[in-house]
């Protein structure tokens, strides 16, 4: 008895703590229980989804491409650039190998792809995650950042796999440095494998940017994110000015080359 | 991370009644209150033991970037072991103390830039919650006078024990994967590593021969694959004609 006193005790403690509303006064302890379980689960499922990610970047470091893909669930998307979209582990896998060679790590090859800044959130159900995170690559060739916003699904069997990735380009550029040098965007036909899907939005890189939309609302506001639903997307200017517009109009040319301040050297 | 500080207040406060059940690493409905706190207990710990480990390790970095030597050598346990790169390893907190000299007097000396970042973390805590590893990537940006700046990137694969309820690194080794001159980058210029010091040899050779780019390695993995559950420690290795690897 005197147990149940404390633990209810401490249990109205803790939901005062956790500022929680009120309501909870007529929850049973297991009610609060469960309430705690979730939560703890919460923390789990956001580090876990994390951790995927920064081991997704691990392999790719390494071309470990058969790692990578595992991944992956069934049944995942993958779109990196302006590649287009691949549909399923399977593609996920072949994408790489053709890509970026057989697996495994190469003598005289440096292709780091760090996973940096992740904003993970998991969904009220538990079943799916998302982060948006960006890598920043450090290569022989030079600079590049991707950002991603990817989505996770836990399975049945309680492990979590990525089930989306989504990684537009913000800029690419050789060791000259963004200052002087500015590779444009990928294309579906820019090399093989050739996509399942065209690119789900054409946009440019810098000098111009492309905000890949945000799968949560500003924390502070709540606001949500409007992305822009013209036909290109992309903008050399923030959205709302003339030039932003003009650029609405003139988007990649069919050779795969954008409006940059020098020509594409690849 | 705010967040456990008040989930802590419950945990400290119902820790006297379930201290005295097993901590169960999953907890069906069925179970008993105190039962399922205890189990709560337990994963809340793991927890706040990954973010202690998060933070030990970016202290490390803090640290280290500004040659406080003293303040580094204090976070490893007491038997402690350092390696960076191919200098070798370092054993003992009092040894360290010295081997860190190496790298420098202590505190930095003018114009000069020890930057190790330590980022991407994948902390693994143990079943139980006393030991725990860890696998950061190193970015690391070093100058000094009379030289041109320096990029470099590389591997931490670390370990940390809880001694007394703090956490201390019980194992660290860096294993820097490619060095290049700032201007030149890595087509142009690719620098190699430090050896072992004569003047304060390391109690033991290096633990793997390998090196920076033009070689390549893959630092074996502490972690298991997170959806295969697979080990990553020994990933076949690119091949390397002066070691005669294959």
């Amino acid at each position: 008895m005197k147990m149940r006193i404390l633990l209810a005790a401490s249990l109205l403690a803790a939901t005062t703590a956790l500022s929680t509303p009120a309501i909870a006064q007529d929850k049973t302890a297991g009610q609060k229980l469960d309430q705690l379980e979730s939560r703890i689960t919460r923390l789990e499922d956001l580090n876990q989804i994390e951790i995927l990610q920064r081991t997704y970047g691990y392999f790719v470091d390494k071309g470990q491409w058969t790692q990578l893909s595992e991944l992956f669930t069934d049944d995942a998307t993958l779109e990196i650039g302006g590649k287009g979209l691949f549909l399923g582990k399977a593609r996920v896998l072949e994408y790489m190998q053709t890509a970026f060679g057989p697996d495994g790590a190469k003598p005289g090859m440096l292709a780091n792809h760090m996973q940096f800044q992740p904003v993970p959130d998991i969904s009220a159900d538990g079943k799916t995650g998302w982060v948006r995170s960006r890598a920043y690559v450090m290569s022989l060739g030079g600079w590049g950042l991707p950002l991603y916003e990817n989505e996770y699904r836990k399975g049945e069997d309680g492990i979590w796999r990525i089930s989306r990735l989504s990684g537009p380009f913000t800029m690419y550029s050789s060791w000259e440095g963004w200052g002087k040098n500015a590779l444009n965007n990928t294309w579906p036909d820019k090399f093989d494998p050739p996509p399942d899907l065209p690119p789900s939005t054409i946009y440019l890189t810098y000098p111009a940017y492309y905000i890949v939309p945000y799968h949560y609302p500003n924390p502070v506001t709540g606001k949500a994110f409007k992305p822009d639903m013209d036909e290109v997307g992309a903008y050399h200017r923030p959205p709302g000015t003339p030039e932003q517009a003009a650029a609405l109009k003139v988007g990649r040319m069919v050779d795969g080359t954008q409006p940059i301040a020098e020509p594409p050297k690849d | 991370m705010r967040r456990f500080k008040s989930m802590q207040a419950l945990i400290l406060a119902t820790a006297a009644l379930a201290s005295a059940t097993p901590a169960l690493a999953q907890s069906p409905v069925s179970q008993s209150p105190e039962a399922r706190l205890a189990a709560y207990r337990d994963r809340v710990e793991r927890l706040e033991a990954q973010d202690a480990v998060e933070n030990l390790q970016a202290d490390y970095g803090y640290y280290f970037d500004k040659g406080l030597w003293d303040d580094v050598a204090d976070l490893f346990s007491k038997d402690g072991s350092f390696e960076y790169g191919q200098r070798g390893v370092y054993i003992g907190r009092e040894r360290i103390r010295r081997a860190l000299l190496l790298f420098g007097p202590n505190g930095l000396a003018p114009a000069h830039l020890n930057n190790h970042m330590q980022l991407q973390s994948v902390v693994v805590v143990s079943k139980d919650g006393n030991s725990a590893t860890g696998r950061w990537q190193g970015m690391v940006m070093l100058s000094e006078p009379g030289r041109n700046g320096v990029w470099g990137v590389g591997i931490y694969e670390n370990k940390y024990v809880k001694e007394g309820g703090v956490w201390k690194i019980s194992s660290l080794h860096f294993y820097p994967t490619a060095l290049t001159d700032y201007d030149l980058g890595f087509m142009k210029s690719t620098l190699p590593m430090e050896g072992m010091s004569a003047l304060f040899p390391p109690d033991r050779p290096p633990t793997e021969v390998y090196r920076t780019l033009p070689g390549n390695y893959i630092p074996p993995f502490s972690f298991d694959h997170p959806v295969t559950g697979k080990s990553l420690k020994d990933l076949p290795q690119p091949p390397d004609d002066v070691l005669g690897r294959k």
